[in-house]
């Protein structure tokens, strides 16, 4: 049986690690390549670093830390995301060092470019991010560019359903980076049943996260602010999701020469 | 100039060039400021309230094992961090310090008056001068640091103890991250962790990063500051939490408190208008903090500017006058560590240099540098912002000694 995943997220801005709340605001936390370290060394299923001032920048992917953190020598897969604007950078970032990339911006600029990626780097290395926010008209797409709310475009629903990226990362936008928000309607945005899902936003209550794991489509929970305010935080929430089927806890002893 | 992509809060002196990072909002206000603001929209007795809840499983049954462990020193903070522990929640701790080497009398005097007036037991780490003095040789190169090791003796000795004596609670003061540049809310609630160690105590570098080919440093000097392994804090159950996320934490209050109650005692430095801080290390406020300055382009004044404009006893015009005058005051110290470490005047300054920061310093001749246009200027009585600031000191450093390390104090008379 495949097993589901606890993605440990490092959210990146001027370069900097930062803990964000609602795609708005931020705290400072450290030296990235550290932050990293440390969910591998916690044994968390796989990172996701994501540098969310690359694409308004235009700055393209931080190929520099991405080459940093590629020479630590992790063993956790590594997803990379942001400024990538091109089936070239995608294979670039690859190159370096990610196992995967995750796509945002593309998805809204251009969905052929981010099926050219499926089709040069093979599906499972290609997660389409998607912020949504519930609102009145339902669930919608967050562009956190412009910061306005759409439907879901039929072009990205073809690159989920045709197999071009292999997960969306469902990201409650609004809910990010605070305790118990993630809004669990969001799972149910008009995505194709079959495509396996990544919850992402406020997941920071173990029965919560039991809860959408227990989902048949959710494959992955993903946690950025909350597994930087205790030691051994992904171990705590391992050992809290017992009722899953997710890789035991894993605690480090160093072997010294 | 100053590198183009810094720019400063509206409120107090930091910028976004500041070592532990900083996030300025939309309204030009730092994240340490707005954390800040937090300390008088929280209600701190609730909060307490969830300090002793929070506290209670770790009281010993027995009576026979210590209830905590807390980290000490003879200065900065210790005293009120203790008197909380004791004699607010009426935990027995076992209090434990790392020997920097470079103490002076004054913090010998402070750390014997601590365990004499709280009646607590109390551990020394001593880890032999040979090994301090190569990893002080190497930090210096390598990272522009002569405290490393006793940031790392400090910040590893209480955890390697928690092990040792299978007591699982260590209680710190304040949080620096959260206080200085609001990394944290207080609601965080942010516990100890390695990797805030790493990253920020050790300027990303463990001790087994120190180790190179290229080096003559070797794994026999470095193994006394390794982190215990996470199956070892798992097995104990080590956690270490903060007081400052339960109690409204004001250094100066607390000093002038522990001054009156206890008899802790401060004294001047030239760089500085706190009396209270650092008062038991040498190089803190004289060489360490020179480097700071090297590195960064601003010192521990400024820290300690940026938290009373918070705490509402500085303006940031007055702030800033007083910064300027002590941040550049010469050293008075340095001479004790090129002695101590056998190095030379004119090689000591050769290493600082190489780690100048090219955003701050301008390399106007061979080994001269000029700070590059500042962007702010003060100006004002600085004498008279002092004055009403109230910081006392009470004693010297050297205590009417010749001035010189004491690299093992056991005690001293009161």
């Amino acid at each position: 049986m495949i097993k589901k995943r606890l993605i440990g997220v490092v959210t990146v801005r001027n370069g900097w690690a930062v803990q964000s709340f609602g795609y708005g605001r931020y705290l400072p936390l450290g030296r990235p390549e550290v932050l990293v370290q440390n969910l591998d060394r916690w044994g968390a299923d796989e990172i996701l670093l994501q540098c969310i001032d690359r694409s308004i920048s235009d700055a393209g992917p931080d190929f520099a830390l991405l080459d940093r953190i590629a020479r630590l020598g992790i063993a956790t897969p590594l997803v990379y995301g942001g400024g990538i604007a091109s089936a070239e950078q995608a294979r670039a970032a690859v190159n370096i060092g990610a196992d995967r990339v995750a796509l945002d911006a593309l998805l809204h600029d251009d969905p052929d470019e981010v099926a050219k990626v499926g089709y040069q780097l093979g599906a499972q290395a290609v997660i389409a991010a998607i912020p949504m926010a519930v609102t009145e008209d339902g669930p919608r797409w967050f562009d956190y560019r412009t910061r306005k709310y759409t439907a879901l475009s039929d072009a990205v629903r073809n690159l989920l359903e045709n197999g071009s990226v292999s997960e969306a990362l469902i990201v409650d936008h609004r809910h990010e980076g605070m305790a118990g928000g993630f809004e669990a309607a969001l799972l149910d945005c008009g995505i194709s049943d079959h495509v396996p899902l990544i919850a992402f936003g406020g997941i920071s209550d173990p029965d919560l996260m039991t809860d959408l794991l227990k989902r048949p489509r959710v494959a992955a929970v993903a946690v950025g602010n909350f597994l930087t305010y205790r030691e051994h935080a992904v171990q705590a929430y391992k050992e809290a999701l017992f009722s899953v089927a997710v890789r035991p806890a894993y605690y480090n002893r160093t072997v010294y020469p | 100039m100053i590198a183009a992509d810094q720019s400063f809060c509206k409120r107090c002196l930091y910028s976004t060039q500041h070592a532990l990072g900083l996030v300025i909002d939309a309204e030009g206000i730092c994240s340490g400021c707005r954390v800040h603001e937090e300390k008088d929209r929280l209600d701190f007795e609730d909060r307490f309230a969830m300090l002793e809840r929070l506290v209670e499983p770790y009281r010993s049954k027995s009576g026979r094992n210590y209830d905590c462990i807390v980290p000490v020193t003879g200065a900065q903070d210790s005293h009120f961090i203790v008197h909380v522990v004791k004699e607010r929640l009426g935990l027995n701790p076992l209090l434990v310090t790392y020997n920097k080497y470079f103490n002076t009398p004054l913090g010998i005097r402070n750390l014997a008056n601590l365990r004499i007036k709280f009646d607590c037991d109390i551990v020394i780490q001593n880890v032999n001068p040979v090994s301090v003095k190569a990893i002080t040789r190497t930090t210096l190169r390598m990272l522009g640091s002569i405290y490393w090791p006793c940031l790392a003796g400090q910040t590893v000795f209480p955890v390697q103890t928690a092990v040792r004596y299978q007591v699982p609670l260590i209680i710190w003061g304040a949080h620096q991250g959260l206080e200085q540049v609001g990394m944290f809310s207080h609601e965080h609630e942010v516990e100890m962790s390695r990797r805030y160690r790493r990253d920020h105590d050790l300027m990303g570098h463990e001790a087994d990063d120190l180790l190179s080919i290229f080096d003559t440093l070797r794994e026999e000097d470095v193994w006394q500051y390794r982190y215990p392994d996470d199956a070892d804090l798992n097995a104990v159950g080590v956690r270490g939490i903060y007081l400052g996320n339960y109690v409204r934490w004001d250094p100066k209050a607390q000093h002038e408190q522990m001054v009156s109650s206890h008899g802790y005692e401060g004294a001047a430095f030239p760089r500085t208008f706190d009396t209270y801080d650092y008062v038991d290390c040498y190089n803190y406020m004289d060489l360490h903090d020179h480097l700071k300055m090297v590195k960064h382009g601003y010192s521990k004044v400024t820290d300690h500017a940026c938290r009373e404009i918070r705490h509402g006893r500085l303006t940031r015009e007055a702030a800033l006058a007083l910064v300027r005058h002590h941040e550049s005051a010469p050293l008075r110290f340095s001479r004790l560590f090129e002695e101590w470490l056998g190095v030379e005047s004119g090689g000591l300054e050769f290493i600082i240099n190489q780690h100048r920061n090219p955003a701050v310093w301008e390399e106007v001749m061979p080994n001269r540098f000029m700070r590059r246009t500042r962007p702010m200027d003060a100006s004002g009585d600085v004498a008279t912002f002092e004055n009403d600031l109230g910081f006392e000191a009470h004693s010297e450093l050297g205590r009417s000694r010749d001035d010189g390390y004491i690299t093992i104090g056991k005690g001293y008379p009161l």
